[in-house]
């Protein structure tokens, strides 16, 4: 999607500054969401995933300037006694954590694929986020 | 080892008992069998380790475990608690291990076996395992069952009206009632996991007989608690027993044949030993200390790991997890943010037990822990406000980016500052001695 700007009749033009591209998703659950600049992507688990866990209670995030690659845990989270490692759908560095997570674990449980998100990092190869599912792609995944 | 390891990532059924009773080598054997294995592929692993205390991976072990008490010298007969109460003789040597899995702090012994099954994730379920160990507990205590948290316990109530019995194969409950407020139903086996996508592993206790139940609390029960806030994930706490009314002795028996059961029903629950076959749970018990055996079409696989002669600490990713288990940013770097203050706060406002009699009056200690280290502190003595000002900013300025691990004796950091009165400073560091476990 490219960024929207238009002008009507009794309006003032106006852009939407942050577009973003399709949400795209792993098999491993997690989900990424790039920049309208496909410089940096939004990293979660999926709302099929966040059902399976159970309730949250803690959640590990990644450091700040971490470089990951594909696949590389980038934190974990534990449910119901039970520790699943949580992977970067791509490589890059790690620019922001969501520190809501920190006090508010079950905000994953809540809103996995909105204000639960984990992560943000920086995308070394758009190419690896184009090579991964969409979300009809991811749906009938999930489904089998 | 390289036939083993082959093995290892071809056989669909795999089943081991160790010979180590070392925790960091358990572990870091079951977290290579979850990593080699095939997807599909199911194991059951059996290990018995020596005194332990086992903490969740998100715990934080100032808060799960009186750290005073590990390393303790071997005592004859009574020994003083930190606050000075009598108990229990304790172990020698307990060692702190902090597992890869999820959930709260458990203790081992050598009374006390260790299960663990790694299978495909759309095949597992929580409960699943535990039912498999409940029903090899019924041969020798028919008051087991898996409760709700997916823990093993024992009904303690009388046997119900005959018209009220459940299925023999029901594992969720027992002929007995199960709970009266005098006597609740008694923890024997505790469950964790770790998950990934197309792996799952659970593991948990058994204590069969534990010859230390009494002792066990002291260890589980910090002093530090009162004065720590922290995130992460807390401890359930429990009443436990031992599986047998606990004749000591009898331990390695109990062991064997509760190791002996357990392959049992694993090997039933996967249809492993159907007839006409060769099956591993019946030779497994006649086979010698490294000796591994397999059939010819990579169906299964059985033996001993973990003796002095395999050599199992030599294969590589074996002993990379050992050395990731005992460093201490694992142990001590890998615990979740956490505060520790003398007194109630806006962040932490539970009333505070009374400090110690030489504990300054108008003294404060505030520290905030991220990773283990100190990364801000408020530790003032005095009463009149500039003055606690500027101790604070010297106090911060020698512990800040400390490790608390490698702190030996905080009279050695808080005394670097010139302080007027240094037996003030010698109180609070003896306090905080006390609180991280520095105090043997």
């Amino acid at each position: 999607m490219a960024a929207v700007s238009r002008t009507g009749p009794g309006r003032r033009a106006f852009t939407t500054s942050i577009a973003l591209q399709e949400k795209k998703y792993t098999e491993e659950h997690e989900w990424i969401e790039l920049s309208e600049d496909g410089k940096t992507g939004t990293i979660g688990v999926s709302v099929y995933a966040a059902k399976n866990l159970g309730d949250v209670v803690f959640v590990e995030l990644p450091a700040l300037d971490l470089e990951i690659k594909a696949g590389d845990s980038m934190g974990a989270v534990e449910s119901v006694k039970s520790a699943s490692d949580i992977l970067s759908p791509v490589s890059g560095k790690i620019i922001e954590a969501n520190d809501v997570l920190q006090e508010k674990p079950g905000t994953i449980n809540k809103s996995p694929e909105g204000e639960g998100w984990i992560a943000r990092i920086q995308v070394k190869d758009g190419g690896e986020v184009e090579k991964l599912m969409s979300m009809d792609e991811y749906a009938k995944f999930t489904a089998e | 080892m390289q036939a083993w390891k082959a093995l290892v990532q071809a056989s669909k059924y795999q089943i081991y008992v160790s010979r180590s009773l070392d925790p960091f080598l358990n572990l870091s054997i079951e977290h290579y069998l979850l990593q080699q294995s095939p997807p599909s592929s199911t194991v059951l692993f059996l290990y018995v380790n020596r005194p332990c205390v086992v903490i969740g991976r998100n715990q934080n072990p100032w808060l799960e475990v009186d750290l005073n008490l590990l390393k303790q010298p071997r005592a004859s007969g009574h020994t003083q608690n930190v606050d000075g109460k009598e108990s229990n003789p304790l172990w020698e040597n307990v060692q702190l291990v902090r597992r890869r899995s999820g959930g709260g702090t458990v203790f081992h012994d050598e009374g006390n076996v260790n299960y663990s099954v790694i299978c495909p994730t759309a095949n597992f379920t929580r409960d699943k395992h535990a039912e498999m160990v409940t029903m090899a507990i019924r041969e020798v205590n028919p008051r087991a069952r898996v409760n709700e948290r997916h823990d093993i316990v024992l009904d303690q109530g009388s046997v119900l009206e005959e018209m009220d019995w459940p299925d023999a194969a029901d594992m969720h409950r027992t002929m007995f009632h199960p709970s009266s407020e005098k006597n609740p139903p008694l923890k024997v086996s505790g469950s964790a996991y770790k998950m990934t996508r197309q792996r799952s592993l659970h593991h948990g206790t058994c204590l069969l007989a534990s010859g230390g139940l009494a002792r066990i609390s002291q260890y589980l029960r910090s002093p530090s608690r009162p004065f720590i806030r922290a995130r992460g994930v807390e401890s359930v706490r429990s009443p436990i027993s031992n599986v047998h009314e606990t004749p000591k002795a009898s331990t390695p028996r109990f062991n064997n044949s509760f190791q002996m059961e357990v392959t049992k029903t694993f090997a039933e629950l996967y249809g492993i030993g159907r007839p006409g076959r060769m099956c591993g749970f019946r030779e497994l018990f006649n086979m010698n200390d490294g000796e591994i055996l397999c059939d010819w079409d990579s169906e299964w696989v059985t033996g001993f790991v973990g003796s002095k002669f395999d050599n199992i600490d030599e294969v590589q990713e074996i002993q990379e997890g050992i050395e990731e288990l005992q460093s201490s940013k694992w142990l001590y770097g890998q615990t979740p943010q956490f505060t520790l203050s003398s007194h109630s706060n806006e962040e932490d406002e539970r009333e505070r037990p009374p400090l110690p009699k030489d504990f300054p009056p108008s003294a404060r200690v505030y520290l905030k822990i991220r990773s283990g280290v100190v990364e801000s502190s408020k530790i003032s003595i005095s009463s009149d406000e500039d003055s606690a000002n500027t101790e604070r900013k010297k106090f911060d300025h020698v512990l800040k980016d400390k490790r608390i691990h490698d702190i030996g004796d905080f009279n050695d950091v808080l005394n670097r500052v010139e302080h007027g009165v240094s037996t003030e400073v010698s109180s609070i560091s003896r306090w905080l001695n006390i609180m991280f476990g520095k105090s043997s």
